[in-house]
């Protein structure tokens, strides 16, 4: 447990399951939440780096907070427009939105 | 000696349940159609990531991360999953090959970090402070940091306008 | 700005050759809606043009060489094409009667164009019309020549069409735009034969170079014909002759611009103004003398069946350019010009004149004007009566000494054909100038109900505003310039002798009259100027027969051929042929390729081009479904591809 690496795994794999989620999902909030689970790998890899790696033990857990600032913007934003979307789609289904269709 | 092995390997073995949580958390979060179940699925695991948090030497962060993404940002989710008609009430059918596709790009992806992560040679800093406490962050947060600090308020600020902004003019259009 | 300032030469060309082309900006961008300061700029820029080509001439008078400034415009390898000015002895004389002219006509205007709609517009044409003319003549090279040749037709084309809501004007001003062009393709094809076979567009190179015999006999010919096709264009010459009769639908005083000093002078001082390049080719000259004979008596015939008052100078002026041609193609340089010049002179006095009955009773017919008491109208049935008198050649208007001086050039002509023919056109002339006089002179009451022509002249009810009696000062402005151009009629022929030795750039010859540089001493030739001018009175005799006399019937010889006035009324059916080749060759041939060129070429392959784009995106634009997690897959996947190609 005391070895970087093992964080980093967990990481990995909290990050690509987001991202699995991400690609996969059609519920707009369902992607949401795998966002959410992207930021916490990019999280956890700060908070090992500076655990394991860094020299100021201070600046890695700033940068988590920002990270989680940065993520409650994130969500708030991406919430009202999911809400913004349901309104005028009557879903939230993210396969509908096809406006952009070539 | 004994005591502190014993201390060590139940330390060990609770992180390993720990990464089980989160790794079932994550699951649960991504893979049922049931969107309450994500969101429980997300709560378990974001609180796994605050007890891997704790193992990393960082309180305030596994405070921070409770506070933050359990207690708001997760229930904002709860808010919006009530203000929408959920999804499995429709038409929900898996494409197979948007299935295979996501597998595979998560895949490669995975593959790619981790591959990464152990194939470099980390080295840790010459010199490592040991200073952990929140004073310090508190201090670097008002003065080195102070204009990110600054920045991240007004982002914040601006989100939250536009989150305002963005589902009232979608009402009035709407309506 | 300062070489200007130390060479008054110079600065007098530079401002002719400016300061019209300033007034006609000026007018057309700012003062279009204040039609008299329009009017003030346009007439003061044409006044200090007059000035400064008086003291040109004047002052270079006895200038023993042409004064020439040049600028380099072209230069490619060996080839220069200057542009500037040249001031030589002819130049410096049309120069003054395009200034004179065109100032008289400007003045005119006022009082003829008063209270219309487009006054503006009307004298910044003017303008355009004066600064292309001017410019045009002191032109030492044929491509500037031949860029304010073609600027003169524009602004003619502009000038005909003045009343453009017309739809016969519109026509007419595109007709002598169309037809003009058609001989200056010619033009310009004869003057790359210049330049291919000469490799020089100076003016007065090419002369020096033709006559020394510098120039391949092959090229002078050629180059010579082709030019002559832009004069046979210009000057309404057979076989384009019919644009200029209908050029009439402009404005009178654009008519009368036209018809004496601009337009169609500016083929005949073409062919002038390269006279010796003329000359040095016999074969050109042969053609020339007969394209100007035809068309002398075709125009002259068509002048004895209208009705219509500046129809008949319309012909007469074509048929007086017939003369001047023949007179340069003979030989006889001094003669044509000299006609041009007096011919200037008497047909503005004519046109100007008819405007003034036009302008008072809005009708182009002479028997209607007639019937409304032309006669009446004092000072402008005088004038025209000088006019026509010098139009006729009867001592001691101008028209007579020159109209001697081309007779005896054919009578020095081997072909006495010609000198026929001249006598004939004289006869002609002399009848159809009087029978218009007599018409307006000796009205009668005929019985046929005329139409009445109040359309004839489009856009003039303004008849009114100077209230019954013509003495306001719209009259005045028109009498003025008449009485002046009459006065000049009078006097000018007797200063033949002063003109030859200037323009020949002789000393003043010795007193005696000379009527012919062909040196017609002798008993023939006083033969000859009984004949001419016994054929004169006898034709304007022969005119009061049967128009003036009381008893005549106002008829005319030819209602005895109606065949033959058919003929003549129509033109001789060039009209009607030129209509029938147009339908046949452009709207049925290259109308046809060009339609099919355009609809399956350039339409067929802009369509194709256009298929094959929208083919191309509908190809690719599966790519873009819309569906945002696909365009994520695929961006996911290529990072993860990149980071494992090149991070391990």
């Amino acid at each position: 447990m005391n070895s970087l690496s093992v964080y980093l795994t967990i990481a990995a794999v909290l990050f690509s399951l987001g991202l699995f989620g991400v690609l996969m999902r059609r519920n707009l909030i369902g992607m949401l939440i795998s966002i959410e689970l992207m930021l916490n790998g990019a999280n956890l890899n700060f908070m090992a780096f500076n655990r394991f790696l860094a020299p100021e033990p201070a600046v890695g857990q700033i940068v988590a907070l920002f990270v989680m600032g940065i993520a409650a913007a994130e969500a708030a934003i991406g919430l009202s427009i999911i809400l913004a979307l349901f309104r005028r789609l009557r879903s939230i289904n993210v396969e509908r939105a096809q406006r952009m269709r070539g | 000696m004994s005591g502190s092995f014993v201390i060590d390997s139940l330390a060990h073995a609770v992180f390993w349940v720990v990464v089980g949580f989160v790794f079932a958390g994550a699951a649960l979060a991504v893979f049922p159609r049931n969107i309450v179940y994500n969101v429980l699925g997300l709560i378990l695991c974001l609180t796994g990531v605050a007890a891997l948090f704790l193992y990393l030497g960082s309180f305030f962060l596994a405070l921070m991360q409770l506070l933050i993404y359990v207690g708001a940002i997760c229930i904002a989710i709860v808010f919006a999953i009530m203000l929408s008609r959920p999804l499995h009430l429709e038409v929900p059918k898996r494409r197979m090959p948007k299935l295979a596709a996501g597998i595979g790009a998560a895949a490669i992806f995975f593959a790619a970090v981790t591959a990464v992560s152990w194939k470099t040679a980390w080295k840790p800093a010459a010199e490592r402070g040991a200073d952990w406490t929140i004073t310090t962050i508190g201090h670097l947060l008002l003065t080195r940091y102070a204009l990110v600090f600054e920045i991240i308020s007004l982002v914040l600020l601006v989100a939250i306008i536009g989150a305002i902004v963005t589902t009232g003019f979608s009402r009035r259009l709407s309506s | 700005m300062m070489w200007l300032a130390h060479d008054p030469v110079l600065t007098a060309a530079f401002a002719c050759a400016t300061l019209p082309f300033l007034s006609m900006a000026v007018i057309l961008i700012f003062t279009r809606p204040y039609q008299r300061l329009s009017c003030a700029i346009s007439v003061g820029a044409i006044t200090v043009c007059l000035g400064s080509a008086l003291y040109l001439l004047i002052t270079l008078r006895h200038a023993p060489a042409p004064v020439e400034y040049q600028w380099a415009w072209i230069i490619s390898s060996d080839m220069v094409i200057p542009f500037g000015f040249l001031l030589d002895r002819l130049s410096l004389l049309m120069l003054t009667i395009v200034a004179v002219i065109s100032f008289l006509v400007q003045v005119y205007s006022i009082g003829y164009m008063h209270g219309d709609p487009g006054f503006s517009r009307y004298y910044a044409f003017q303008s355009l019309f004066a600064w292309a003319m001017m410019t045009m003549v002191i032109a030492p090279g044929m491509l500037q020549l031949y860029i304010f040749w073609e600027l003169v037709g524009l602004a003619s084309y502009l000038l005909i069409g003045y009343y453009y809501e017309k739809w016969s004007a519109s026509q007419a001003g595109k007709k002598a735009f169309v037809m003009t062009r058609l001989g200056d393709i010619g033009f310009f094809l004869g003057i790359i034969t210049v330049l291919l076979g000469f490799g020089d567009l100076g003016i007065l190179h090419m002369n020096h170079a033709a006559q020394a015999g510098d120039i391949h006999p092959a090229v002078v010919t050629l180059g010579a014909l082709l030019i002559f096709c832009g004069v046979v264009g210009k000057s309404a010459q057979f076989p384009l002759l019919t644009w200029l009769p209908d050029a009439m639908e402009g404005p009178t005083p654009v008519s009368a611009l036209l018809h004496s000093a601009t337009m169609v002078a500016a083929g005949v001082y073409l062919m002038s103004r390269i006279f010796p390049f003329f000359a040095a080719s016999p074969d050109a000259m042969a053609v020339a003398l007969v394209i100007g004979t035809i068309t002398m008596l075709l125009a002259s015939t068509m002048a004895f069946v209208t009705y219509d008052i500046k129809q008949v100078w319309a012909y007469s002026t074509v048929s007086q350019l017939g003369f001047m041609v023949m007179s340069l193609a003979a030989g006889g340089y001094f003669a044509g010009v000299f006609h041009l010049t007096t011919h200037a002179g008497f047909k503005a006095l004519l046109f100007l004149c008819s405007g003034i009955f036009i302008h008072e009773y809005h009708t182009n017919d002479m028997r209607e004007i007639g019937r409304g008491g032309g006669r009446k109208l004092t000072i402008p049935m005088i004038c025209m009566t000088v006019g026509a008198l010098a139009l006729a050649g009867i001592f001691p208007f101008s028209g007579f000494f020159s109209k001697e001086a081309i007779l005896g050039v054919l009578a020095a002509h081997p072909n006495k054909l010609f000198l026929a023919a001249g006598l004939l056109g004289a006869l002609m002339t002399a009848y159809y100038s009087f029978r218009l006089i007599f018409f307006i002179l000796f009205p009668r009451e005929t019985a046929e109900p005329a139409h009445h022509h109040e359309e004839a002249h489009g856009g003039h009810g303004h008849g009114d505003d100077h209230g019954g009696g013509h003495h306001g000062h719209v009259f005045w402005a028109m009498a003025w310039p008449v009485m002046i151009l009459a006065t000049v009629t009078l006097v000018l022929g007797f200063f033949q002798n002063e003109l030859q030795s200037y323009l020949l750039g002789l000393e003043p010859a010795a007193h005696g009259h000379e009527a012919a540089e062909h040196g017609g001493h002798g008993l023939g030739h006083y033969l000859l100027l009984v004949t001419a001018v016994s054929l004169a009175v006898g034709g304007v005799f022969f005119a009061y027969l049967e128009f003036g006399w009381k008893k005549a019937t106002q008829e005319g010889f030819l209602r005895k051929f109606p065949a033959v006035e058919n003929l003549f009324a129509n033109r001789w059916y060039m009209d009607h042929f030129y209509r029938k080749a147009l339908d046949l060759c452009v709207y049925c041939g290259f109308t046809n390729i060009f339609t099919r060129n355009d609809r399956r070429v350039i339409d067929g392959g802009i369509d194709g081009i256009c298929r094959f784009t929208v083919g191309g995106g509908r190809a690719v634009s599966f790519l873009q479904s819309g569906m945002l997690q696909y365009n994520l897959v695929l961006m996911v996947a290529a990072v993860g591809v990149l980071v494992l190609v090149f991070a391990l």
